[in-house]
């Protein structure tokens, strides 16, 4: 049950760890080419405005005669480019500055500014870029430039992958729930496995994708050629269990030939061991086939009446339970159920105490013996059909081991249980407990 | 008194030689069937006095057989069910079956329902108002066709056959003494519910059934002469 729950789990998990990959895969790629890309337009962008700057305050500065040129360069520098006339007195730029891309992508816009020196540079500046650089007019004099703003350098905004996150997010969530939708006949099939063998009618609606759809169709065929398995089994054995009394009527009659009592008595006795095992075996058979319907009985009166006739055989069983209590149920499974019990009661012990109490919305019929009791780990291998639990097999075991299977299903077929517990005194005691109705 | 005469319909030929021998040792004619329309035969040589009548049959079962039967014969009619389920005792008991005995059955069982059967239809020939059988007395309510009793909230309460015969005894000499050797002799025609057990043991048995909370049954002991039935009984 809990490994069904676990691999359906997993099954919704794996397709949601693909689509999360899937996802990331996309989201990474996109954001690297996404980013290049503008980075490259920016670039280009600042590239063009620097060389169209560089054009006009070269032509500018260059009319203008030594001692204007200052001032000209001081109307030149707006709030993007601080530009600057160093004079006569400096004629060699301060360092050799590198002709690197930018360089490159200025030239690529303005060729008319090869002849003029140009030397560009992006300078790391704490943790940002700077761009600066010079150029030198026809006199010799050096133009010296740098951008105002630091020129940015591409990381990527936090703001962008978050907006980006949001479809990838909607998409998580719609592939959960459409998922979920898909997997659900997966769940259905798993709940119905799990019920195969316990109810009869278990016809699954084909729903889903085709595949699914095929597996729900499979299925059912499998629990229907199940179903007809085992109900012509449990035919041919009841069948068989059946025919089985004619024979037994048989011997019976023919018994009465034995002229020696005691032969007499073992013979009867044989045949009477004989049909109550086809009794207990038609009765675990038809618990199912033939649904007996519940009728309002006095349980306590059934119950009663039932330890009467083991008393009147001389077997200690006494009824001490109230007199009265009516209930719905199915009087032969429940009076079956109770008799297995009193015989299981006499055959590991040598007393029984039968009550039937009425409390609340529960009725409980309850079994005593003074017989070894249960050990723990084996309640459940009592409970198994044709299992018995005495050591021998051969040592005074009559029937086939149907008794608390029997017994057991009457219980499930009252909506009830059985509850088994080894008394502080001594013995086993059984409750059925079922609802009083 | 000649000797009564039972048709036995029976199809396995081996039970049906072996039935035959039990009752023709205890004195009974048999003249044993092997189907319906045999039996339809047999029943037009002469009176019967009684049917024994297997459910399993081929051909026309023995339900069918019954409901027929019944329809043109008031003939006691005993049937051998090999299911002993608790619907077919009923059903059978419903078409008007007098008793039935489940396989498998020995002689000794097998000669007690007979002779029960023929003593009650003898002794108090067929009831009059057996369309119904239903008696009511004190809440209860008694069916006689099903053998069943039912509390007066409707609950049915389990009667074994000694104690629905010792109920229909009482019931029937309601308000009057019924003396206990009556009473031992009546539920000695019912060997298979062991003749040894008393009908002291049997009367309080049928006591507790019919008592309820803070209500006695109205079964009254007289001393040293018997037991009385003490409630009105009214038959549908």
């Amino acid at each position: 049950m809990r490994w069904d729950r676990a691999a359906s789990a997993g099954l919704l998990g794996r397709l949601l760890a693909i689509l999360l990959l899937t996802l990331a895969i996309e989201f990474i790629a996109s954001t690297i080419l996404y980013e290049r890309s503008s980075r490259a337009l920016i670039r280009d962008d600042e590239a063009h405005r620097l060389a169209e700057h560089l054009v006009i305050a070269r032509k500018l500065v260059s009319e203008q005669a030594w001692p204007e040129r200052p001032a000209m360069a001081q109307r030149l520098t707006t709030d993007r480019y601080d530009v600057h006339w160093a004079g006569a007195t400096d004629l060699t730029p301060v360092r050799p500055l590198e002709r690197g891309e930018a360089f490159q992508r200025v030239l690529e816009w303005e060729p008319s500014l090869k002849d003029s020196d140009l030397r560009v540079e992006l300078a790391a500046v704490g943790r940002q870029a700077q761009l600066f650089g010079a150029l030198r007019l026809r006199d010799g004099t050096w133009l010296r430039f740098r951008a105002m703003e630091p020129i940015d350098d591409g990381q990527p905004g936090w703001h962008r992958i978050l907006i980006a996150l949001l479809p990838a997010t909607l998409l998580l969530i719609v592939g959960t729930l459409l998922f979920r939708h898909t997997l659900r006949p997966m769940g259905m099939l798993a709940r119905a496995a799990e019920r195969v063998g316990r109810a009869s009618e278990l016809s699954l609606p084909e729903a889903g994708p085709p595949e699914v759809r095929r597996v729900i169709r499979a299925f059912n065929a499998m629990h229907g050629r199940i179903q007809r398995l085992i109900a012509e089994r449990t035919q041919a054995l009841a069948a068989v269990g059946h025919d089985l009394r004619t024979p037994l009527a048989r011997l019976q009659l023919r018994s009465d030939a034995i002229t020696d009592p005691a032969a007499r008595r073992d013979f009867g006795r044989d045949v009477a061991e004989m049909e109550a095992m086809v009794e207990s075996l038609l009765a675990y058979l038809g618990g199912e086939a033939d649904p007996e319907p519940p009728v309002r009985t006095d349980v306590a009166v059934m119950v009663a009446t039932l330890c009467d006739a083991h008393a009147d055989q001389d077997e200690d069983v006494a009824y001490v339970g109230d007199d009265h209590l009516e209930a719905a149920c199915r009087p032969s499974g429940l009076k079956r159920a109770v008799s297995n019990l009193i015989e299981n009661a006499l055959h590991y012990g040598h007393r029984a105490r039968v009550s039937v109490r009425g409390e609340g919305d529960t009725l409980t019929i309850r079994v005593d013996d003074d017989g070894p009791g249960i050990a723990v780990d084996r309640l459940e291998d009592a409970l198994q059909p044709f299992v018995r639990l005495d050591p021998a097999r051969g040592r005074n075991t009559q029937g086939l081991g149907l008794g608390l299977a029997i017994v057991q299903r009457a219980a499930e077929a009252e909506g009830g249980r059985l509850v088994f517990e080894n008394r502080a005194e001594g013995g086993l005691r059984v409750d059925l407990v079922m609802p009083l109705r | 008194m000649t000797a009564p005469v039972i048709l036995l319909v029976e199809d396995d030929p081996a039970l049906r030689t072996l039935t035959t021998r039990s009752l023709q040792e205890s004195g009974y004619v048999v003249r044993p069937c092997a189907t319906g329309a045999e039996m339809w035969r047999s029943l037009e040589v002469g009176p019967v006095d009684l049917v024994l009548l297997d459910i399993m049959l081929p051909g026309t079962n023995g339900i069918d057989l019954c409901r027929a039967l019944r329809a043109e014969s008031e003939v006691p009619i005993i049937f051998i069910s090999a299911k002993g389920s608790e619907t077919d005792r009923v059903v059978g008991l419903e078409l008007g079956a007098d008793d039935y005995l489940a396989k498998p059955f020995g002689a000794r069982e097998l000669i007690a329902r007979v002779r029960a059967v023929l003593r009650r239809i003898g002794a108090e020939g067929r009831r009059a108002d057996r369309d119904s059988g239903i008696v009511t007395f004190d809440g209860f309510t008694l069916s006689l066709p099903r053998r069943e009793l039912l509390s007066p909230s409707g609950g049915i309460v389990e009667l074994t056959g000694a104690e629905f015969d010792l109920l229909t005894a009482l019931i029937d000499n309601a308000q009057r003494v019924i003396a206990r050797e009556r009473l031992i002799e009546l539920s000695r025609t019912r060997m298979g519910d062991s003749s040894d057990r008393s009908v002291d043991v049997l009367i309080s048995r049928l006591r507790r059934k019919l008592s309820s909370a803070g209500h006695e049954a109205p079964i009254i002991t007289v001393r040293g002469v018997g037991y009385m039935l003490n409630t009105e009984v009214t038959r549908r």
